[in-house]
């Protein structure tokens, strides 16, 4: 993991004593509203619909035991005791004092913290595959690059005033766990056949208003390139993206509106500018971030596949935790554990303070330290030992971080919505729970196998609806929340876009109408099919049909036995779940 | 109020007596600062101004000889100027004063010297007061700048 020099860590303290004076000068009526909500916003404090809502920094995902322990002390302290994951890898807490957030921001910078560019027209946090790194089928590690790239776009002089946000995703993995065709810009980095790392530029995807899924405009960037080659593309964006609305000012409007084509050749012409200029990143440079993400100490380890096996015949519960939310690991002997946080009644990514202490001991007692969060929400433990899966499964399920649904229905991506964001048309979080109840089967939801449900609240698709393989998204109609159902998104390698059903439908029937899209898939998918596939061989139209026909839904049920979904409902009485519930009330 | 920060490093940012005046329209005169086509008309001892949008390409061949340079910033978070100022001083090599005008607030100077401004126009004492502290407030950054081109990783590498 990336540890702070002396030059980071002063950084970070002037930046906190910068925000404290700004602070200052707002409440005394030095800074207008106007000003100080821009510079706010690029320290991450939103004001939110209830009370101020600050985005703390978590660099492409990755936090230490220490820092984790740090953020449920400032959830404890400043919230009422959770934070949320966000799906761009941060973590926000809600009803920080407006006072009190330079001293967040103090608390934050003693742990190498910061919330800079969390939020506001500027370069955000870089995000990366959850899993780099350790990831079984990864060709180069993205988080040495992402860390350059964090450093590089910090406080930028010249991009820190963009037309609007600007996302960054870099992913290094066969698997694109990174998004990286609907962001800004999207980095692909593979081996090149000599060996070295080689860059590949999407530019202009996005979700939003306008989704789009990202041009290729540049193949196989030498590693020296790779920041002029950003600052090429950053000063194209800053001249000529649109402020006049600021629903047209993404990038992806103006790779459109030039043409991907046109866009390139000015990206090229400035970088030829650029390319051997004082940004040109020396190999030097890169080996020094490098080292920071040396591999932990790791033991020689047999692989424990028989003594999992065993384990896995003689507990349902464990072998389907197995089968989802446990994925191979570079070295023998290790796994990488994907805690989720989608317990049914649970805000998807809402961590108690009491939660994020105990990931942080078992990411001590079994791995180095270390924790991830993804973009699906979830906490994500790198280095756990195979042969103490099960003990580390069993105190999971006591924490209620043990439901085996990874990657399937439940699993539910959700943005704050209507609860929370002041921008909502709808509430987004009663959704996720009303699928989750209406889906507690756990044997059914095995069977379904993967399925991405994204839900977002308004047109800003934070929850990424675009991209789900079922996409929900909040609409207002004369007043009264509705919702809008499309199928056949998707943010992987082959990212594509969700095609609406048809008209939108009230909050009470969504549940139903999820298990009408269900009951067709189940129907006609060949052997082996997962969802998308399905909706990508046969089209929308049978699902169309059967979600705007009059007949009652009929679900197609499994007939294994329930173990599982017993444990998961039983753990919803646990008393973190209702120590939660008091918190929510007060 | 005009407040100078020197390129050069050596003085400190400071609030000084403002010898132009900026006029909306021309004809330009010796001591105003007159907007682009005016200027170009007559430009002999008069400082010119473009906005922050202007295309660099088209105006710098003509701006190397002005003894003063502003650029309008329209609003306070459009930062299209700044890469106008570090155009012109990297690319097309002005070495006159570069002025700031317009929606200036005191936390944005910081910038904008990093990329190669060094006069700034301010609404009043106060806030050119609190722009000098934002201008000296950080010691370092991560990018290098017009006065300082190398980024960090580069300075201790290529210094003998
Ligand atoms: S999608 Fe809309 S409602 Fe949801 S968090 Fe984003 S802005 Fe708020």
């Amino acid at each position: 993991m990336y540890q702070y020099t002396a030059f980071d860590q002063r950084f970070v303290e002037e930046r906190v004593q910068q925000y404290r004076d700004q602070t200052r000068r707002f409440l005394g009526g030095e800074l207008s509203d106007e000003a100080f909500q821009q510079l706010r916003l690029r320290n991450g404090l939103y004001i939110q619909r209830l009370a101020p809502m600050l985005r703390i920094a978590v660099p492409y995902g990755t936090l230490t035991a220490t820092q984790l322990r740090a953020l449920a002390a400032i959830a404890r302290d400043f919230d009422k005791g959770y934070g949320h994951l966000s799906t761009r890898q941060n973590m926000q807490i809600n009803w920080p004092e407006l006072e009190a957030v330079p001293d967040i921001l103090a608390r934050l910078a003693e742990v190498q913290m910061h919330c800079i560019q969390t939020s506001g027209s500027c370069i955000r946090n870089v995000t990366t595959d959850q899993f780099a790194g350790v990831a079984a089928d990864e060709t180069v590690d993205a988080r040495p690059y992402c860390e350059i790239i964090r450093q590089w776009s910090t406080y930028h002089p010249e991009f820190d005033w963009l037309p609007r946000k600007f996302k960054i995703a870099v992913n290094g993995a066969r698997t694109d766990r990174a998004a990286t065709h609907v962001h800004d810009i999207g980095i692909q980095i593979r081996l090149g056949e000599d060996g070295t790392p080689r860059f590949d530029f999407l530019v202009g995807g996005g979700l939003g208003r306008t989704p789009v899924v990202g041009k290729l405009i540049r193949e196989g960037l030498a590693e020296k390139d790779l920041l002029t080659y950003l600052e090429a593309i950053l000063r194209v964006y800053n001249r000529y993206g649109r402020r006049d609305n600021k629903y047209k000012a993404r990038i992806k409007i103006l790779v459109r509106a030039l043409t991907p084509e046109k866009f390139r050749e000015l990206v090229d012409a400035e970088w030829e500018n650029l390319r051997d200029g004082p940004t040109q990143l020396p190999g030097s440079e890169v080996i020094r971030i490098r080292d920071h993400f040396k591999a932990p100490p790791y033991e020689k380890l047999p692989d424990e596949g028989a003594l999992l096996a065993s384990q896995r015949l003689r507990n349902p519960a464990f072998n389907a935790w197995m089968q989802h939310n446990v994925s191979p690991h570079i070295r023998p002997g290790y796994a990488i554990v994907t805690l989720s946080t989608k317990a049914t009644g649970v805000p998807p990514g809402d961590v108690t303070d009491e939660q994020m202490d105990a990931v942080a001991a078992w990411s001590e007692r079994f791995g180095f330290g270390e924790i991830r969060i993804s973009h699906e929400q979830n906490l994500v433990l790198p280095d756990v030992p195979q042969r103490e899966l099960t003990t580390l499964f069993d105190l999971a399920c006591n924490e209620m971080l043990g439901q085996a649904n990874a990657g399937l229905l439940t699993d539910v991506v959700c943005c704050p919505g209507g609860d929370f964001c002041a921008l909502a048309n709808a509430k987004s979080i009663p959704i996720a729970e009303a699928i989750q109840r209406r889906f507690d089967d756990y044997d059914y939801l095995h069977d379904l196998g993967p399925i991405d449900l994204n839900i977002s609240g308004c047109m800003n698709a934070c929850g990424h609806h675009h991209v789900g393989h079922i996409g929900i998204l909040g609409v207002d109609k004369r007043g009264e929340e509705f919702y809008q159902v499309s199928i056949g998104g998707n943010q992987a390698d082959d990212a594509s876009l969700g095609q609406i059903l048809g008209p939108a439908f009230s909050r009470a029937e969504i549940p139903s109408v999820i298990e009408r899209i269900l009951d067709v898939f189940v129907e006609r998918r060949d052997d082996g099919e997962i969802f998308l596939q399905t909706v990508r061989r046969i089209g929308v139209e049978p699902f169309k049909q059967r979600v705007y026909s009059d007949a009652p839904a009929v679900r197609v049920r499994s007939s294994r036995p329930k173990t599982v979904a017993t444990r998961i409902r039983s753990a919803g009485t646990s008393p973190v779940s209702r120590a939660r519930k008091t918190a929510r009330a007060g | 109020m005009l407040v100078k920060a020197p390129q050069n490093r050596l003085d400190p940012p400071a609030i000084v007596p403002d010898s132009w005046t900026l006029v909306e329209e021309g004809p330009a005169r010796p001591g105003l600062i007159a907007p682009f086509e005016a200027w170009l008309e007559s430009p002999d001892g008069a400082g010119v101004w473009v906005a922050g949008d202007a295309e660099v390409e088209e105006v710098e061949a003509h701006l190397s000889e002005a003894p003063v340079i502003a650029v309008r910033f329209p609003a306070f978070a459009d930062g299209r100027g700044l890469t106008f100022g570090k155009l012109l001083r990297t690319r097309y090599g002005y070495d006159g004063e570069l002025r700031a005008f317009g929606e200036i607030v005191p936390d944005l100077t910081e910038y904008m010297v990093r990329c190669g401004f060094d006069a700034f126009v301010l609404a009043n004492r106060r806030q050119a007061e609190a722009a000098i502290a934002c201008i000296q407030r950080m010691s370092d950054h991560y990018q290098g700048s017009v006065r300082q081109p190398l980024p960090p990783y580069r300075r201790v590498a290529e210094q003998p």
